[in-house]
């Protein structure tokens, strides 16, 4: 069969082009055998990077039809079969509609790295970024034993998802948090830190999910966009492994530890409060820190102001009708979770989460101090409220008669 | 099965299908974007689609409850889908995170369900102590853009257009969890998707191809790492204005929060003026079916959707 291929071809310091071949292929054939061809039999200028053939050595990824993929791997026939027909129109084919097979494959560099040559790229940043997470297992502090370092089945068996790892560069390559935060190490980097936190001979957990918890270099600069756990050939699922440190971390710090950390813990305890997230609260706990962060809080206030001019702003809030529901759901999961925590032979966590009670208000992690008679801080933190209320107030008094207060009350 | 009256009486009645749902309205449509809810309703009283409204139903957790626990998200979520089995109806979501949350997790419990029973007996385990009813896996959880062209057709959608929307160049805006969250989507190509520009053909608008429709809006990192939040939403609004774009259409209110409503923010962040309106799906959809904009809640939105209504004939 007959099929285009339209590869960007790009010199150094240069601008990419387009270059088209037509190439006759099996169906059978993969992308890498019908770049071998093109470079073979019509054009030896074409560089591409390939080793193994055979989906190993993660060498020849690149982007194939959009996403990044190995050329080895994908053959011809897939391509075309994931080709929507262009009749489709009723979200059903027709009897004895045949695909309409497009026969073009576009092939590209991998993304978020810089081109060195036609497809090949720079993988620097990936092997930097990866040396990072410290991909090693722990030796620190251990005495060298008579025997070697054992691990059972079961336990070796915890890491061969992150272990399938190729490091082909798919998932850096397809990454959106990388294309604007260059400071955040990426998804792979990320699978190989998990597989060291899961490793049982591993004796550096604290350490390191303080480090992969810190700023927005490690798991919170992940925006979740999926792409990793798309298109990894070998099944990793970054992604997948990214919450698994996030969880870590999240049993091991408290609300004040970072916005991100914060982020979490209000949205659990604001669905047990209501079923469904009171909006009108997230940011003000999350971004201004129950008014702690008054930096956070004046950065809100345009926001709730062009929401209030478009009436957008969400002035009530109904909770779900099984709230109590969700909330004992949500607090019966908690305590298993803990007393599975418990159980397994993880290390103590430093500032372990206190069983929540029945009333979520009692979570002191998000929540204040508790009310009590006197000059104390709650009472500081109420009156700081009320004096934010009262200037939030005046600005939309001011804003919407567009008087200024003393003229608005007839005093002027 | 529901009674629908013909809107037109060239289109006989047995022809326009009789669809319920079982509607999750999810957290942003009773809070920062209620014209989705708005929009969302109205377009199925026209279409004549029936809505049971889940109120007992909970947050999906938008991706967040998985970092606590996956027990949590499978848990809060078993009881949503459990919601929707109980009225032996279909769980319609018009949210893409809401969609790829539950979808997943509808996806795993059924999965779990012929693999690994004893974690589908602890989830149902868990939901029986608070009285709750137990995940069957015997629904399917479906986002209104499939809803409307898998189930309702879009032959059909275009019969019931009553304002053409010729001219009007839409960029589609997917969010990724419809695209990727779900092991298999019942359709779409999750790399090149065209459920939603088929939509807009339909509908009698022009549908705009550009690199950012697949990717992400920045949502997530919004409340935290603003600055690469405000980035990635100008990097895709800017990628539709270059294609000529009249208007962004999205399937997902999260991504409408980046993309409208801090769109002045992203404009700071970028140093260029955007002012590119964005719409709800169903927005699109009431607008083509001749529904009034102010029962869509079109007004209700930050950039000025005005320029958009005049060209339109509004």
């Amino acid at each position: 069969m007959q099929v285009l291929f339209k590869v960007v071809r790009q010199y150094p310091n240069q601008q990419p082009r387009l270059q088209t071949y037509t190439l006759e292929v099996e169906p059978s054939s993969t992308i890498l055998e019908c770049l071998n061809q093109i470079k073979w039999e019509q054009d030896g200028t074409l560089a591409f990077r390939k080793n193994c053939r055979n989906t190993i050595c993660g060498s020849c990824s690149m982007r194939i039809n959009g996403r990044a993929a190995l050329a080895c791997k994908e053959t011809i026939k897939q391509e075309l079969s994931r080709q929507i027909p262009s009749t489709f129109l009723s979200g059903k084919l027709t009897d004895g509609e045949e695909l309409n097979p497009i026969l073009e494959i576009n092939v590209a560099p991998m993304g978020n790295m810089p081109v060195i040559k036609d497809l090949i790229v720079d993988m620097q940043s990936f092997w930097q970024n990866l040396d990072t997470v410290d991909p090693y297992v722990s030796t620190a502090g251990r005495q060298v034993p008579e025997r070697e370092f054992l691990q059972s089945p079961e336990d070796r068996a915890k890491l061969d998802q992150m272990g399938n790892c190729i490091l082909c560069g798919a998932c850096y390559s397809d990454c959106n948090a990388l294309e604007v935060n260059p400071g955040f190490v990426g998804p792979h980097a990320l699978a190989k830190a998990q597989r060291m936190l899961a490793d049982t001979r591993d004796q550096a957990t604290e350490t390191r999910l303080s480090q992969y918890g810190q700023g927005t270099e490690g798991v919170w600069g992940c925006t979740r966009c999926y792409n990793c756990n798309a298109v990894c050939p070998m099944d990793v699922a970054p992604l997948d492994q990214i919450s698994q440190i996030k969880s870590g971390v999240l049993q091991r710090q408290d609300a004040q530890a970072s916005r991100s950390v914060r982020h979490r813990k209000v949205l659990v305890n604001l669905v047990q409060q209501g079923g469904w997230i009171d909006e009108r609260k997230f940011g003000f706990k999350v971004v201004g820190n129950n008014f702690k962060d008054v930096q956070g809080v004046l950065g809100l206030i345009p926001l709730g102001l062009r929401m209030l001019q478009r009436g957008k702003f969400p002035s009530t809030f109904e909770a779900s009708a099984g709230v109590s529901e969700v909330r004992s759901l949500i607090n019966s999961v908690k305590m298993r979770e803990s007393q599975s925590t418990e159980t397994m032979s993880d290390p103590a966590p430093q500032n372990p989460v206190a069983p929540e009670s029945d009333a979520p208000e009692s979570n002191a992690l998000v929540e204040g101090p508790d009310p009590s008679f006197g000059w104390n801080t709650y009472a500081e933190r109420i009156n700081g409220r009320f004096a934010m209320l009262g200037f939030i107030a005046l600005l939309v008094l001011e804003l919407v008669t567009h008087q200024d207060f003393f003229t608005w009350i007839g005093l002027r | 099965m529901v009674l629908v009256k013909s809107l037109y009486p060239e289109v006989p009645m047995t022809d326009i299908p009789a669809l319920r749902y079982a509607y999750f309205p999810g957290c942003v449509a009773q809070g920062a974007c209620r014209e989705l809810h708005m929009a969302t309703q109205a377009i199925a009283q026209t279409l004549g689609i029936e809505l049971i409204e889940l109120k007992k139903a909970a947050c999906c957790g938008s991706g967040t409850f998985k970092e606590e626990s996956q027990l949590l998200e499978d848990a809060v979520n078993a009881r949503n889908i459990a919601l929707a089995e109980q009225l032996k109806l279909p769980l319609l979501t018009h949210c893409s995170t809401c969609q790829g949350v539950i979808g997943h997790v509808d996806d795993r419990l059924k999965t779990a369900k012929a693999d690994d029973p004893a974690y589908l007996n602890q989830v149902n385990g868990l939901l029986q102590e608070q009285k709750c009813s137990p995940y069957q896996g015997s629904t399917e959880v479906k986002h209104l853009l499939w809803a409307l062209v898998g189930d309702y057709g879009l032959e059909m959608i275009t019969r019931q257009v009553k304002q053409k929307l010729s001219g009007l160049k839409c960029a589609a805006f997917y969010g990724c969890y419809l695209l990727r969250a779900q092991s298999s989507l019942p359709f779409d190509n999750p790399v090149n998707p065209s459920s939603m520009e088929n939509l807009f053909t339909a509908l009698g608008a022009t549908p705009v191809y550009y690199s950012g429709r697949t990717q992400c809006c920045g949502w997530p990192l919004s409340s935290y790492a603003t600055e690469a939040s405000f980035q990635m939403a100008g990097n895709r609004l800017e990628d539709a204005i270059a294609a000529n774009a009249d208007c962004i259409v999205t399937p997902c209110p999260l991504c409408h929060l980046n993309l409208d409503s801090r769109q002045p923010e992203v404009e700071k962040v970028t140093g260029k003026k955007l002012g590119l309106p964005i719409l709800h799906l169903p927005q699109l959809v009431g607008l083509a079916l001749g529904i009034d904009p102010g029962k869509l809640g079109i007004e209700r939105h930050i950039v000025r959707t005005q320029p958009l209504l005049e060209k339109l004939g509004f």
